[in-house]
């Protein structure tokens, strides 16, 4: 692409999110978010592929209807309370279309079946910035709205989400399907929070960014983008597909790694508030993810597989691995160990 | 609807006798020398003719209703079952280590009643394609002429045309359903030819219907002998087209959503042609590394 318009469209990015967070008038968080949308779909659609331009379209369609939701949902706290302030949101219709739409924008269940095309559509950078930065924005604003949202339906949509991320994820082939189910099951855990504990749920985007940042840039260092190259990439970068598999195990939540820590202050949380079922219900339902996780790090990297590999993208360039990538597996795989402190902050 | 038709069709007739008039905006495409497919009354030799519309033929009987509905459940729980043994049905060590794969194989009706064959005749031509089982049940014979003669309604420029279709998988309550050949990277076909060549079409699934005629074409050269024929045809060699016509920008096929493969013979030579096909497998050739063979539209490549 143009390097201008690259630089263009980056920069759009990063001014729609700024724009987004730092917003107290629900007009310029609307601005943001559309700003966000209609910079990412030029990337999203980049490579011409009618797969990616098919999850260009997806994304601009659902974005752009959770955005006139927003703006309609706002529109009706002003005409009923006359303001326009972002942590006023008391009308009950607002709130039930702000819910909607913030759903539709993050991806929860029921509306999550754009995500997995979309990023399956897209390249693995973009896929980076869809699940991390573009779920940005709306979360600030859930985050801002959390005390007077319809604590039922949140918390119906993240059981939901976690059971349907775990139950689709199962038998995906393709990296970033996988990966959009972890992000819809992680959302899960995200939003049963926002009621009780807000910064719990900034703390577990922060760790999952984290850790899907450095599943994507491996995954883009070794170029693989299904199972079975995924397999036969221990030949080129075997200390990598180690570090992947701990990086994926540790999305999946398993306790030596850093993703049990926010699933495990969640459930404390939730224990705390008198909500002990929905906190077993929402650990169980993780477990079929796990179960996924584990059974593709026993067959990619427990097990060496019989063939070599025929996929020669992998074997065209001699770079070095991105030191950012180095500092990003550390932390997701060896944070737990900081949890006293963040204890204390909570 | 009826009334629609005669009223576009009669604005149709009276703006062709007052063109000098102001164009209404919404009659454009009723003037003007092209006939809008929309709105014509022609109907092309070969179609069928216009049939009961669907709502005439429901059927409101509540025990037919039922029993569609514990047939619909009894293939979801088949399909969860297969769902928690693994991808496809088989367990995911099965899907990591395959090589090769029988897609379509044909020994009884039923294995040919997936498939479709469809020749010119839809355009008003000649050509006669039949599809039965072979000797003994143990190939599909697809047969017929190709007659290359032009239908003659005025805008028909070729013919002479015959294939054999897959239908699309369906699953339970009517959902779409896709191959996943990702873990593939070639066709292996086992025919027996005439030595006339034929094209291979693989249709992968269009979303959204600007890329409902998007296709990905190659060629199979079958040698007329009496000996069964392996062909492997590589799918970095598809090459994309749509409604016939190759197009500029090529990319490799993505082989996870696959919805059917179909067999075309158009060589523009009249005369009787006959294919036995024994079965359609996948194979991953670990020799074979292309990712394309065709130059992709991009300036600057990234390797």
């Amino acid at each position: 692409m143009n390097p201008h318009a690259k630089l263009i469209f980056y920069m759009s990015l990063l001014l729609g999110t700024t724009i987004t967070i730092s917003s107290n008038h629900w007009m310029m968080a609307w601005t943001g978010l559309e700003i966000n949308t209609l910079a990412i779909i030029p990337l999203i659609s980049k490579s011409h592929h009618p797969r990616a331009i098919e999850a260009a379209i997806k994304y601009f369609l659902v974005q752009a209807a959770a955005s006139a939701l927003v703006l309609f949902s706002s529109t009706i706290n002003a005409w009923h309370t006359g303001q326009w302030d972002i942590t006023q949101l008391t009308h009950p219709t607002s709130c039930l279309l702000l819910t909607t739409a913030i759903a539709m924008k993050l991806g929860l269940v029921p509306f999550h079946f754009w995500f997995p095309e979309v990023l399956q559509g897209s390249t693995l950078t973009t896929a980076l910035l869809l699940s991390t930065m573009m779920k940005f924005p709306p979360i600030t604003i859930l985050f801002l709205t959390s005390h007077s949202l319809n604590p039922t339906l949140l918390t119906a949509m993240a059981i939901a989400s976690a059971g349907l991320g775990g139950w689709m994820g199962l038998n995906q082939t393709q990296i970033r399907k996988i990966l959009a189910f972890s992000s819809i099951s992680h959302l899960g855990w995200m939003t049963i929070i926002i009621i009780y504990s807000p910064k719990l749920t900034l703390l577990t985007f922060y760790l999952y960014s984290l850790m899907t940042a450095t599943v994507f840039l491996s995954l883009d260092t070794i170029k693989v983008l299904k199972l079975s190259t995924m397999m036969t990439s221990w030949t080129k970068t075997p200390m990598l597909n180690a570090t992947l598999m701990l990086a994926l195990l540790s999305l999946a939540g398993l306790p030596p790694l850093t993703g049990f820590l926010p699933k495990w202050l969640i459930i404390q949380e939730l224990t705390k508030q008198e909500m002990t079922a929905v906190a077993t219900i929402i650990a169980m339902l993780s477990l079929l993810g796990l179960f996924f996780y584990l059974r593709l790090a026993y067959y990619s990297t427990i097990t060496l597989p019989p063939n070599s590999t025929n996929h020669m993208k992998q074997w065209h360039t001699n770079k070095s691995t991105n030191p950012l990538l180095a500092i990003l597996a550390s932390l997701s795989i060896s944070l737990l160990p900081l949890s006293p402190m963040i204890l204390a902050t909570i | 609807m009826a009334l629609t038709v005669t009223l576009l069709s009669g604005a149709y007739v009276r703006g062709r006798c007052c063109r000098h008039q102001v164009l209404h905006p919404l009659l454009g495409p009723l003037f003007g020398n092209s006939v809008s497919k929309l709105y014509s009354s022609y109907r092309r030799p070969g179609s069928q003719p216009e049939k009961k519309p669907s709502w005439q033929n429901t059927d409101l009987s509540f025990k037919k209703s039922i029993d569609v509905l514990k047939t619909q459940l009894s293939m979801l729980k088949k399909e969860t079952k297969d769902y928690l043994t693994g991808p496809g049905g088989h367990p995911l060590s099965q899907y990591l280590l395959e090589q090769t794969k029988v897609v379509w194989e044909f020994r009884s009706q039923e294995d040919l009643n997936k498939w479709v064959v469809s020749s010119d005749v839809e355009i008003g031509g000649k050509s006669e394609v039949y599809l039965t089982l072979g000797r003994n049940n143990q190939a599909a014979l697809l047969y017929g002429t190709l007659n290359t003669e032009v239908p003659r309604d005025g805008e028909t420029k070729y013919s002479g045309y015959c294939s054999m279709r897959a239908k699309p998988l369906v699953g339970s309550f009517a959902r779409k359903k896709y191959y996943d050949w990702s873990n593939f990277n070639s066709l292996f076909l086992r025919v027996r030819g005439d030595g006339r060549p034929w094209m291979v079409n693989i249709y992968t699934d269009p979303y959204f219907s600007h890329q409902k005629d998007d296709l990905y074409n190659y060629f199979m050269f079958t040698r007329g002998g009496p000996y069964w024929e392996e062909i492997k045809i590589p799918f970095s060699k598809f090459f994309l087209s749509s409604r016939g016509r190759v197009q500029d920008d090529q990319h490799p096929i993505w082989l996870d959503k696959v919805s059917t493969l179909g067999f075309t013979i158009g060589d523009k030579v009249d005369g009787p042609f006959q294919l036995e096909i024994d079965f359609i497998g996948l194979l991953n050739d670990r020799a074979h590394t292309e990712e394309f063979a065709y130059e992709k539209y991009e300036r600057n490549p990234r390797v």
